[in-house]
This record gives C-alpha cells, sequence and structure tokens, in this order.
C-alpha cells in the first residue's frame, strides 16, 4: 500500500532507547540497519568517509527485532526484510522508510538469508528462515508466505544457524546449516527449486554431526572453495567442505564466549566475541606431521593452524553484549568494514585493513575504532529541533533544570495536550500552539503567551493520564483522571483546575488507567481500573468517588483486563499467561486459571461478543519502555493525512481536500465507511500531536480508537485550522533558498520561519512508520556544506521545482491575484490554493502504478465531456477534480497547462521522486511564481486584478469551482442545504468567525468540526454529514 | 515540589548502598539459583548429543483411562521422540480387537518436548553468559537479562501446557498416521500430545457420511481434542467422528520440570521487582 498519511516529529532532548539486537549494513554500504529491543528500525547513513548518522526511525514491530537481512537483489530494490519476536514479519524500503509488505507467521525466526535464483525461479526469491521451530522455512521474499520447507529425515531440530555456499565448482548452490543439538546439514538448493514449488518433501544431502552446541555462525571460504568455518560459543572450528573432515578446533580462551565468524580472504578469518572483541587469523597448513587422524583406514589430512594477526581496539567499560556483524565490499571505495551494534545502542565501525599484518615482531598488531556513534549523539548535535514541549512552560519553573514529562494524554475535542511531571505537576495547553512554539522561529516567543493550565496535586511523579470523555462522550467533559508514582489517582474538573477526589490506593506505582467500555456499566456508570505496580488491580467508581474492588492477587504482572458486562466480572490474565476472575460487587476472587483453561477464558471473551475486550494493556516492559519514551519528551506532532489515492477517503486531508473530496461523490460503499471514520481524524486536525508524546504503543491506539468513535459534535475554531494549515505550509517551505522570497512569504502569507529542519514521518499503513530524526538533513552528503537551506529536503527539490515552473502556464493562476483587496481574505486564499494543490501532487504521486496509464485517456474523455459524473473511481475523481477546475472557466481555457503538469508529476512518480520531495518542488515553484506577482504589485498602485483579464477572470473561478462542486454535493446527499455563489462571496467578505457563525446556523442540524477557510466550509460539512447519517 | 524528592542524602546514600547491594550480590545470588534449577529441568530432558550419557534412556508409559478400556497404548519414549507404540483398540460395535505399533525403523518427535527442552537450554545459556565475574552496572541490564529468560521459560512452560489445536485434516494429513505397521485403517485417527505433564494419546473413529444425507455437513475447525460428531473433509470424502478414545500416562520428569520452570519464573519475577522498588527511587532514571 501506498503511504497515506505525513507526519512532522517534534523531537525532545534525548534519544529514544534503542537497544541494538539486530545489525546490517546494505549492500551499497550506504545505510546501516539495526533492529531493537524496543521493536524499532532504525536507518543509518555510512557517509564514503565511514561516518555514521542516524536518519530515521522505523516503527512496526510490537516486540523485540531477532533479525534482519536483505529482501532483495539490492541494486534494483532497497529492500530489507526485519522479524521479531512475536512473529511479526516486515519488508522496508530503506531509502524511503516505508513498509512494504508485512505478515505475522507463527514462527520465530532468529536468522534469515535471502535467496534468488534468477534463471530457474520466478518472482522476487526465496527468504530461508531457520529459528524456534523444527529445519529451514522457505517464505516468498514478496508476499511473505511459506512456501515449503526444507526437511530433515534425521533428528529433525531447530536450526541455530546458517549460509548459503554457492560453489562454482560443483555448478550447485548448497544451504549449509547447523542445529542447535550441533548437527551439520546439508541442502541442495538450486537443484531442489522446482521440488520446492511442486512442494515435495525435500530432505537433507549430508548430515554430520559437530560434536558442539551453541553454533553461532557457520561460513563458507569463497576464496578457496574449500573451507568451512565454525563458530561456536565455546570454540570455533575450520572443516574440510568436501568430506566435512575437521582440520582445526581452537577453544575460546577463559570467559570469553564467541558470537560470530568470517571469512576475510583466503586461509584468513575474523572471530568476534559476546563482549565485542574481535581477533584476525591467517590459517597456516600444518603439513602432515601434525596430523590429529590416526591411521583409521582414510587418508592422512592435513591440519592447519591459526597465527593471530590483528585484533580490534574495543571501549573501555563495554561489557554490554554486542551484535557484530562484517562486511566484503565489492563496489567502490572498496571497505571491509566490522561493525558491532550494542545494548545502548552504541554502533561501532572498523576499517578493517586489506591485508592486515601482524607487527614486525610478530606480536598482533591493533585495529583502532574506525568510527562510533548513537542515537543520542545525533541528538545533541542538531538541537535545534530538540525541544520538549514542556521546555516552554520553563519560564515560571525554578532554575532547578528541565521538567521531565512522564506522561501525557491528547484531548483532540479540544485541542488539549495534558502533560504529566516528574514533579508531580500537570500542564494542559494547547497542542497547536505547543507544536508551533517548537517548530517556528520567533516560536520561543511565543512561550509566554502559551495559553496553559497547571494543575498541583500529586506529590510524586505523575505516571499515568486518562481523559474519560474521550473514550465515552456520555462522561463528563471536565473529568480528567491521573495517577502518580505514590499510588494517588486524582479526579480533576480541568476547567476549574480544582480536586473533585482523591483516591488512595497503597499499591505502588499507578502504571495504567483504564476504562471499562461503554457496554459494562456498574451502578449505570462506567468505571475505572487501575493497574498498579504491586501487580494489583483497583476498580474505581467515578460518580460515587468510591473504590469498588482491590484485586490484589496476582503473582506476575498484569498483562491484560476484559470486562464481562453480564456478570460483573473483571478478568485480568497476567504475564505468566494465567488468569484470574474477579466479581466486581463482592471483590471475591471468582476463578484463578492457568494454560489452556486461560487461554481459553480469553479467548472466549473476543467470541462471544458479550464483553468488550478493554484495550490491551501493554506487557510490563512495554510499560516501561513507553514510560522512558515518555521521560525523554520526544514529542512530535503529525499533519493530518496528505491524501492517498484508491478507495480510501483518507485523501481526505485533513485541510483543503474538500474539493478533492466533494469531486469522488458518491462513493462506493466500502469507501463509505472511510469517511465516515477519517472525518474526525480531519477534524481534530493535530490529531497527532500527542502521539509521539504519548509514546509508541499508544500511538497506535489512539489513532486507531479515534477513528472508531467519531465525534462530529465538535465545532473548532476556523482560525485554529489556517494556523495549523499555516505551520504546515511552514514545516513543507525550503527556507533559505531566497533570502527574498522568504521574507516575501513571511509578510504576505504570515507564517513564520522554521527554527531547523523539520523532522517528517511517512505512515505506510496504519500501525507502520517512519520518523525522520533530528539531523538527518545532514545525512546527504552533498548538502553538508549549506546550512543557509534549512529545509531543503534534497537538492533534487530544486531541480523538480524549475521544472515545474517551466511548465506553469504563464498567466497568473493562482488566487493571489486577488491581492490587496482583503488581506486576510486573501492570504487564507493562497493558502488553501497551496495546500490543494500539494494535496494533488501528493495524490498523483502517491497513486498506484497501474492506474497511471489510465490518466490521460480519462483526461481526453474528459475534456470532452464537459462534466463528469465522478464514480468512485479515482482516476475520475482526479480528473473530475481537475474538471472542476476548467469547468469553472471557461473549456478552452487552458487546459493542457494542467495535463502537462499532471504529466510531469506522474512522471516524477515513475523516477521515485519522493512524496515530500515532490511536493516541496511544487511548493516552492508556486510559491515563487505567487511571490512574483508580489513583487510586481507594489508598483503598480491599482492593483492589477482588476485590470488584468487572467486576474478577473481568477476571481470568478473560485466560486463557480465551488458552484460546480455544490450542485455535486447535492446530488449526493440532498440534504445540504444550498448556499449560492452569492452568499459565498458574502461569505468570503465576512471575518472568518462570521461565517463560521453562519454555517453554525445551518437549520438541518449538521454538525461540522471545521470550518477550513472561509468560504469553504460546507464541503467540510457534506463529509460529517455522511458521518452522522451512517453512523449516528 | 521538591518535598516529593525529600530523601535527604543519608537517605539517599543508604539507599544506593542497598541497591549496590543488590546489583553486586543479590542479582547473583538469584542467578546461580536459577541456574541450579534449570539445570535440574534440562537434565530432566535428557538432552541428546551432549556426548557423555550416549543414547537417551528408552522409558514406557502405559496409557490408560479410568472409564472404560476399550484403548489401551504402551509408548516408548525416548529423550523427546516416541520410538514404540503399541495401540490396542476394542472396536465398540462388535468387540473385535485391533493392534497396530510403529513401524520399527521410524521415530515420532514430540515436537513440544523437543521445543521446551530448547527454550530451556537457551535460557540457561543466557545465564551461563553471567556468573559471578561479571558485573552488572545498571538495574536495566537485570531487567532486560530477566526479560530474556522469562521469555525463554514462559515460552517453555506453554509448549507443554498449551498442546497444539489442529483441524481433523490436519490430524489425517500428519506424519503420525504414516508412522505405524500394519498402516492404520482408514477409518482411524491417532494424535499424540502432551498436555501438562501428560502424556495423551486419542483415538478417533470414523464413519463416512453419505453424499445424499441430510446432516447439515459443517467441517469443525481445530481443537486440541474433537468431538463426536466432528465432520470433515478428507479427499474427495466427508468423514464425521463417531467415537472418541483418549488414555494419557503421567510423565513424572514432566511434572518436575513444569514445578521447575514456575518457580524459577517467580523467582525472576521476584528479581524484577525488587529492582523495580528502587526505580522509582530513582524515578525513571537510568538506574
Amino acid at each position: 500500500m501506498r503511504p497515506s498519511l505525513q507526519a512532522v516529529a517534534l523531537w525532545g532532548k534525548k534519544a529514544p532507547p534503542h537497544s541494538i539486537t539486530a545489525i546490517m549494513i546494505t549492500d551499497d554500504q550506504q545505510t546501516m540497519v539495526t533492529g531493537s529491543q524496543e521493536g524499532q528500525l532504525c536507518l543509518w547513513t555510512l557517509s564514503p568517509e565511514l561516518k555514521i548518522s542516524a536518519k530515521e526511525l522505523l516503527f512496526g514491530h510490537s516486540a523485540s527485532v531477532t533479525c534482519l537481512a536483505r529482501a532483495r537483489d539490492f541494486s534494483k530494490q532497497p529492500y530489507v526484510v526485519s522479524a521479531a519476536e512475536n512473529g511479526e514479519m516486515c519488508v522496508w524500503n530503506v531509502t524511503n522508510g516505508q513498509c512494504v509488505e508485512k505478515a505475522t507467521l507463527p514462527y520465530r525466526h532468529t536468522a534469515i538469508c535471502y535467496y534468488h535464483c534468477s534463471f530457474r525461479m520466478t518472482g522476487e526469491g526465496w527468504l530461508l528462515c531457520c529459528g524456534e521451530y523444527q529445519d529451514v522455512l522457505i517464505i516468498d521474499a514478496k508476499t511473505l508466505a511459506i512456501v515449503h520447507t526444507f526437511t530433515s529425515s534425521q533428528s529433525p531440530d531447530w536450526i541455530n544457524c546458517m549460509c548459503i555456499v554457492h560453489s562454482m565448482r560443483i555448478q550447485e548452490d548448497s544451504l549449509l546449516v547447523v542445529s542447535v543439538t550441533g548437527e551439520l546439514k546439508v541442502w541442495d538448493l538450486s537443484s531442489s527449486i522446482n521440488s520446492i514449488q511442486e512442494k515435495q518433501d525435500v530432505y537433507e544431502k549430508e548430515s554430520k554431526s559437530l560434536d558442539s552446541l551453541n553454533c553461532r555462525t557457520i561460513r563458507f571460504c569463497t576464496y578457496t572453495e574449500r573451507l568451512l568455518l565454525v563458530v561456536f560459543s565455546r570454540c570455533w572450528k575450520v572443516y574440510d567442505y568436501c568430506d566435512f573432515s575437521l582440520l582445526r578446533t581452537e577453544a575460546s580462551s577463559s570467559g570469553q564466549f564467541f558470537a560470530g565468524g568470517e571469512v576475510l580472504a583466503a586461509h584468513r578469518i575474523i572471530i568476534w566475541t559476546e563482549d565485542g572483541h574481535s581477533y584476525i587469523y591467517q590459517l597456516l597448513n600444518s603439513g602432515l606431521s601434525k596430523s590429529i587422524y590416526p591411521a583409521d583406514g582414510r587418508v592422512l589430512k592435513e591440519t592447519i593452524y591459526p597465527h593471530l594477526l590483528c585484533s580490534t581496539s574495543v571501549q573501555e567499560n563495554k561489557s554490554n553484549p554486542f551484535v557484530m556483524g562484517y562486511m566484503n565490499e565489492r563496489k567502490e571505495p572498496f571497505y571491509k568494514v566490522l561493525f558491532s551494534g550494542e545494548v545502548s545502542g552504541r554502533i561501532t565501525l572498523w576499517h578493517i585493513p586489506d591485508v592486515p599484518v601482524s607487527k614486525f615482531d610478530g606480536s598482533p598488531r591493533e585495529i583502532p575504532i574506525t568510527t562510533t556513534w548513537t542515537l543520542q549523539d545525533n541528538f545533541d548535535k542538531h538541537h535545534t529541533m530538540s525541544q520538549s514541549i514542556i521546555d516552554h512552560f520553563s519560564g515560571f519553573k525554578d532554575e532547578t533544570g528541565t521538567v521531565v514529562v512522564t506522561s501525557s494524554e491528547y484531548v483532540p475535542s479540544l485541542d488539549k495536550l495534558i502533560c504529566g511531571c516528574e514533579d508531580g505537576t500537570i500542564f494542559i495547553t494547547q497542542a497547536l500552539n505547543a507544536a508551533k512554539a517548537g517548530l517556528l522561529e520567533g516560536g520561543s516567543l511565543l512561550k509566554d503567551s502559551l495559553p496553559h493550565k497547571v494543575l498541583k496535586g500529586h506529590h510524586q511523579s505523575v505516571t499515568s493520564l486518562l481523559y474519560p470523555h474521550g473514550l465515552s462522550s456520555k462522561l463528563d467533559q471536565s473529568w480528567l483522571v491521573s495517577g502518580d508514582r505514590d499510588s494517588s489517582v486524582i479526579l480533576w474538573n480541568i476547567f476549574t483546575e480544582e480536586i473533585l477526589h482523591k483516591f488512595f490506593l497503597e499499591a505502588g506505582p499507578v502504571t495504567s488507567l483504564l476504562m471499562s467500555p461503554e457496554n459494562f456499566r456498574l451502578r449505570s456508570d462506567q468505571v475505572i481500573c487501575c493497574v498498579c505496580s504491586d501487580h494489583s488491580v483497583t476498580v474505581l467508581h467515578l460518580e460515587g468517588k468510591n473504590c469498588l474492588l482491590r484485586a490484589r492477587k496476582h503473582l506476575f504482572p498484569v498483562k491484560m483486563i476484559k470486562w464481562h458486562p453480564v456478570e460483573n466480572f473483571l478478568i485480568v490474565g497476567c504475564a505468566d499467561d494465567s488468569v484470574y476472575i474477579w466479581e466486581i460487587e463482592t471483590g471475591t476472587l471468582e476463578r484463578h486459571e492457568m494454560g489452556e483453561r486461560a487461554r481459553i477464558i480469553l479467548n472466549c471473551c473476543d467470541d462471544s461478543q458479550l464483553l468488550k475486550p478493554e484495550s490491551v494493556l501493554p506487557v510490563a516492559s512495554e510499560t516501561h519502555k513507553h514510560k522512558s519514551i515518555e521521560q525523554k519528551s520526544s514529542s512530535s506532532c503529525q499533519f493530518g493525512p496528505i491524501p492517498c489515492p484508491g478507495l480510501h477517503v483518507e485523501s481526505s486531508c485533513k485541510l483543503t481536500l474538500k474539493r478533492n473530496k466533494t469531486a469522488s461523490g458518491p462513493l462506493p460503499a466500502e469507501a463509505q465507511a472511510k469517511p465516515v471514520s477519517e472525518s474526525p481524524a480531519q477534524g481534530d486536525n493535530t490529531i497527532k500531536f500527542l502521539e509521539e508524546n504519548d509514546g509508541i504503543k499508544r500511538q497506535k491506539k489512539t489513532k486507531c480508537s479515534k477513528k472508531m468513535h467519531p465525534k462530529p459534535s465538535r465545532k473548532v475554531d476556523a482560525n485554529l485550522i489556517i494556523d495549523t494549515a499555516k505551520l504546515l505550509l511552514s514545516c513543507l517551505l525550503p527556507w533559505g533558498v531566497d533570502k527574498e522570497l522568504d521574507n516575501l512569504c513571511i509578510k504576505h502569507l504570515n507564517i513564520l520561519k522554521l527554527q531547523g529542519p523539520v523532522s517528517l514521518g511517512l505512515a505506510s499503513s496504519e500501525d507502520h512508520f517512519s520518523l525522520m530524526l533530528p539531523g538527518w538533513d545532514l545525512c546527504n552528503a552533498e548538502m553538508k556544506k549549506d546550512y543557509s537551506k534549512v529545509n531543503l529536503f534534497s537538492s533534487k527539490v530544486l531541480d523538480l521545482s524549475n521544472k515545474y515552473t517551466s511548465t506553469l502556464p504563464n498567466q497568473a493562476r493562482m488566487p493571489g491575484g486577488l491581492e490587496n483587496n482583503c488581506d486576510s481574505l486573501q492570504e487564507s486564499n493562497t493558502i488553501v490554493y497551496l495546500l490543494s494543490r500539494l494535496f494533488l501532487v501528493n495524490k498523483l504521486v502517491n497513486m498506484p502504478l497501474e492506474l497511471t496509464c489510465g490518466i490521460d485517456s480519462s483526461f481526453k474523455m474528459e475534456s470532452v465531456h464537459n462534466k463528469v459524473k465522478s464514480s468512485g473511481n479515482d482516476i475520475l475523481n482526479i480528473s473530475s477534480f481537475y474538471g472542476y477546475l476548467r469547468n469553472g472557466k471557461n473549456e478552452s481555457h487552458t487546459p493542457e497547462a494542467d495535463v502537462s503538469l499532471l504529466k510531469l508529476i506522474s512522471c516524477w512518480r515513475d523516477q521515485s521522486v519522493q512524496v515530500t520531495e515532490a511536493i516541496q518542488a511544487v511548493l516552492l515553484a508556486e510559491v515563487q511564481q505567487h511571490m512574483k506577482t508580489l513583487r510586481k504589485a507594489p508598483i503598480n498602485s491599482q492593483p492589477e486584478s482588476v485590470t488584468e483579464n487572467g486576474n478577473c477572470e481568477m476571481m470568478q473561478i473560485l466560486p463557480k469551482m465551488e458552484w460546480a462542486e455544490e450542485l455535486d454535493l447535492q446530488c449526493v446527499t440532498d440534504i445540504l442545504p444550498l448556499q449560492t455563489p452569492v452568499s459565498l462571496v458574502k461569505h468570503d467578505s465576512n471575518s472568518n468567525s462570521a461565517n463560521f457563525q453562519d454555517t453554525e446556523d445551518m437549520p438541518d442540524r449538521c454538525v461540522f468540526e471545521e470550518s477550513e477557510s472561509p468560504g469553504e466550509p460546507r464541503h467540510h460539512s457534506w463529509i460529517v454529514k455522511v458521518c452522522s447519517c451512517k453512523l449516528c | 515540589m521538591a518535598t516529593a524528592m525529600a530523601a535527604t542524602a543519608a537517605e539517599r546514600a543508604v539507599l544506593e548502598e542497598e541497591f549496590r547491594w543488590l546489583l553486586h550480590d543479590e542479582v547473583h545470588a538469584v542467578l546461580r539459583q536459577l541456574q541450579d534449577i534449570l539445570k535440574e529441568a534440562s537434565l530432566r530432558f535428557t538432552l541428546p548429543g551432549s556426548g557423555t550419557e550416549g543414547p537417551a534412556k528408552q522409558e514406557n508409559y502405559i496409557l490408560g483411562s479410568c472409564g472404560t478400556d476399550q484403548v489401551k497404548g504402551v509408548l516408548t519414549l525416548q529423550g523427546d521422540a516416541l520410538s514404540q507404540a503399541d495401540v490396542n483398540l476394542k472396536m465398540p460395535r462388535n468387540n473385535q480387537l485391533l493392534h497396530f505399533a510403529f513401524r520399527e525403523d521410524k521415530q515420532w518427535k514430540l515436537q513440544q518436548i523437543q521445543d521446551a527442552r530448547n527454550h530451556v537450554s537457551q535460557a540457561l545459556y543466557l545465564l551461563t553468559n553471567r556468573d559471578e565475574s561479571y558485573q552488572f552496572r545498571t538495574g536495566a541490564e537485570v531487567l532486560k537479562l530477566m526479560d530474556a529468560v522469562m521469555l525463554q521459560l514462559t515460552r517453555a512452560r506453554n509448549r507443554l501446557t498449551t498442546p497444539a489445536t489442529l483441524t481433523l485434516p490436519e490430524i489425517a494429513a500428519s506424519g503420525l498416521t504414516r508412522m505405524f505397521a500394519p498402516a492404520l485403517p482408514s477409518d482411524l485417527l491417532v494424535n499424540v500430545y502432551i498436555n501438562l505433564n501428560k502424556l495423551c494419546l486419542t483415538v478417533y473413529q470414523l464413519h463416512a457420511l453419505q453424499p445424499n444425507s441430510t446432516k447439515n455437513f459443517r467441517p469443525t475447525g481445530g481443537a486440541v481434542l474433537h468431538s463426536p460428531g466432528a465432520m470433515f473433509e478428507w479427499g474427495a470424502q466427508r468423514l464425521e467422528v463417531s467415537h472418541v478414545h483418549k488414555v494419557e500416562c503421567v510423565i513424572p520428569w514432566l511434572n518436575d520440570a513444569l514445578v521447575f520452570f514456575t518457580v524459577s519464573l517467580q523467582l525472576c519475577q521476584q528479581l524484577k521487582d525488587k529492582i523495580s522498588v528502587f526505580s522509582s527511587y530513582w524515578s525513571y532514571r537510568p538506574f
């Protein structure tokens, strides 16, 4: 699926924890990929000078990453596959951070090898996987579906490690594996492709016990095609590949555990240990005399003995487990690189000399560390953007240091961000303002003016927050529940800032606050459930201000809470997979079950539909992780979805996408659901503000829950939307490219300059997305020198922008022609126009390839049929969107320009230009174009718009365009109040608020969430209409 | 504000001293205890290939049920594999006695035991790297180790406590049915699994549903134990389970192993809880 959502991240001062569990370098040696215990992947750029810098964090796994491997022929597609503890697998495009494919299989992989045999295989090749299951699993690299298995006939067991041997000599690819019991097995690969595809059993060709346990690596020497290196945790061995006879065993010195090894060259190997040391050996032939084989009828074999050439230096005080790898570079600049990742998140590189030699006296030489880097280094180095939300309140904090945010909650309906702090205070602030303060230059001026509230009542750090109204609209909007480390839970009125009640649980830090689902009522009210760190669960009744149940018998951390509405049971699932059933009214433990029966109880709760599972509590470790992220207060805001095509009306971009949206006309049934769910997201345009701040886990959850429960009865200030739009433009503009342009933008669009480059994010699906890290912009080598350009996504942008400008028609096409009429009106019109352009670009670039061919034809069609009733088909959507644009004018008016622009953008997509690049390029070009007119403007005292034909035309286009949409809307909904263009113009000339008022008074109880700019609210109301019709 | 963190310097010093003791002494004591328990547990699984013991010894188990004596089985367990099996089935209708046994050359791996054994040895391996000579520097490090060990132990236990839920076609397709000589009659299905500390053998008797049968055909999903009346499609035939016979036998060493798992899991959790107590004093700083 193509990405549907762009985001902006606001990072804090501290990097999120990243305990590396897997590491690899891509084949082009430009990117390092690490997988972490936290489940995130990190992409690091590796410069030609072997400098590392973190670029991007990839979110998607909900458990620790176990292994990484390349998933395609890297020169064709830069894809990497990752596997997690819980069986999740993802294929990532490491150039843009997109999740290409994902699957969850009931297998835990510990190693993956990519195999492709171009002349015998169709498709993208296989992922050969091994792990905590018998034998080797073959998974299709493209679909991640299981193709077949390699089965062993003798003592099948788990496989520890494997390698693929391409032997030129015997013209056969083989798979070599070592099982946990130390059994070496060999399967023919290339000659069994057919049998595998026909699902026949393929058994091993050879099987031999190696008499050692805990095999860590097996490697074939491609230089001699003869030696086989097998590294066990306590020793490493060299075998003869021809007959698997043992040539050498080298035991580890005391206390050291080998972790892996690699063949450097013929007779030269590198071995590394778990504590990060590595040793390079030359293997010398010892001659026959040292033969360890007695005459048992076999030919005497020569043996080899190792000579230590070099070792790598290690930083002191490193006792963490390491994961290491070695990369033998094939292309320029011919680096041999040894790399390691630590649990602490540090990456270290050693440049291994081509010909490692020992010192003159024969003692081993030490290879120095070439580079070392951590995520935190990135945050320290590029701290311009690194300001946590809470820092802006520092004005009235004592100077003891910064306050650490320990929990947070976002309330979309109020656009409020609630942060609980380490010192027990709770801040409530406007999310948009907080984002602005964090992102924009001069945002510091906003600091003091930030409207905020402070709730004081906790004496210890606030560990969890809950806004009940956000989960159930029946509850009081003013309520906020917070829990602290001291085990007290406070019920607040956030409007009056007073404490309504204080509960003392005496059960350790409150780790989580949950609310019972809508269908679960106790004394006709929903109840709150507090999970504390002593593994107890307390049920609180807010209305009654009393505690209903204290469940304190759990031996293990609480993992899951479910409610049984009929019998008033609270079902608690613990980390040891046991289940406790509590009767809430009497407070008695009804049952305690383990194992199979516990599983059935939890499962049947899902099936029966009687109970609705409350959002699953993160596992203890996750909670912990969660908090540590919060503590770092790396907060971000995401800006609403930028459209994606397809039936997903996620294309509904939070701002001006109305036109696209209306143009999409009657949607097919399955798409209907989407706008319903999407509109709230659209409404709370800053919905994603909370998310980063709130930790990764909850982020996904909130997103989902928001979509599930749209709350249409909300009105948002129109100014807020314009502000958001401006912020979005600020984030997208390449500041510093043209100083004059910057100034014009600041002056005329009334937008502020960025403090530094924004960290963009990209969601490739519901729970897979990537976030740029601070300092990502310096990852592009060519941009390193130029610090004046603050937010240029890539050097490609300028080029693209010029191309775009050249295809732009000569006459001013922007509503910018209206300048000087009314400043604020013109400003918002321009912003609306710019955004609509951006969304169009986004839509085009994101369009699935197979649809593109249709575009041109549909355009021709379009010019014939003046007005096409749009269907759910998205090609038509776009074309009809254009149709509307042009229909507004007379038919002959430069449709070619649009088509050529469209062609240009479509062609960018084919050149794999990133969406963000395209958007920025178009924005730059449009702004330049726009400002050109502005630069001229001051010369003429009389605005050109009145005299100039084109501009005049433009003035009409806008209303007409909307009129057209209006008509279409009519057909769709019928209930919509028709607003004539006349009234529209009237609105436009009114102030925003008046306009807002007006629409609000619409008779048909059409509640709309936001008026986006003057003159456009009705589109929005249409959306909400659909929503309220379908859902309410 | 400051009162919240009102640990005086002296209190702080004591706390830090206590924490140091926890990291340097107590953790190792627990780890040693844990290692001893797990070694005991892994001995129960008699790791094959570990060299010295030679081939795993054979144990015979007589499976029966308290209710009826229609099915009797004698299974021979050799490590994680069934090396011999003798099943006697008294047909309910005609009291005819059926006997079938494993082919001499074949062994049936009990995947559950193998997986449990591997998980235990992985947990042990995690611990061997952390002997007394290793110094823990942070509590987080201990927590991470405990998490990793607990993950392996939970999985080991779960493998034994939760047998695979199989559909009837899956049982029919399984290699187990092909293990017997003479071959199993087509109207019989056999499944062997571990449930907690018990070795279980189920025999399903089937009868074909007539194509024109008025019975509503509804294939059943996966289950550990299917009940009579369960239907499925196999080949071109629609079959229904007419009788189910389940016999079982307690394997004493599996019982021991399960107890060891539970005890060590609790040890781990207690150690984690001890560390976490300090985490609240250090208030979310890396402790």
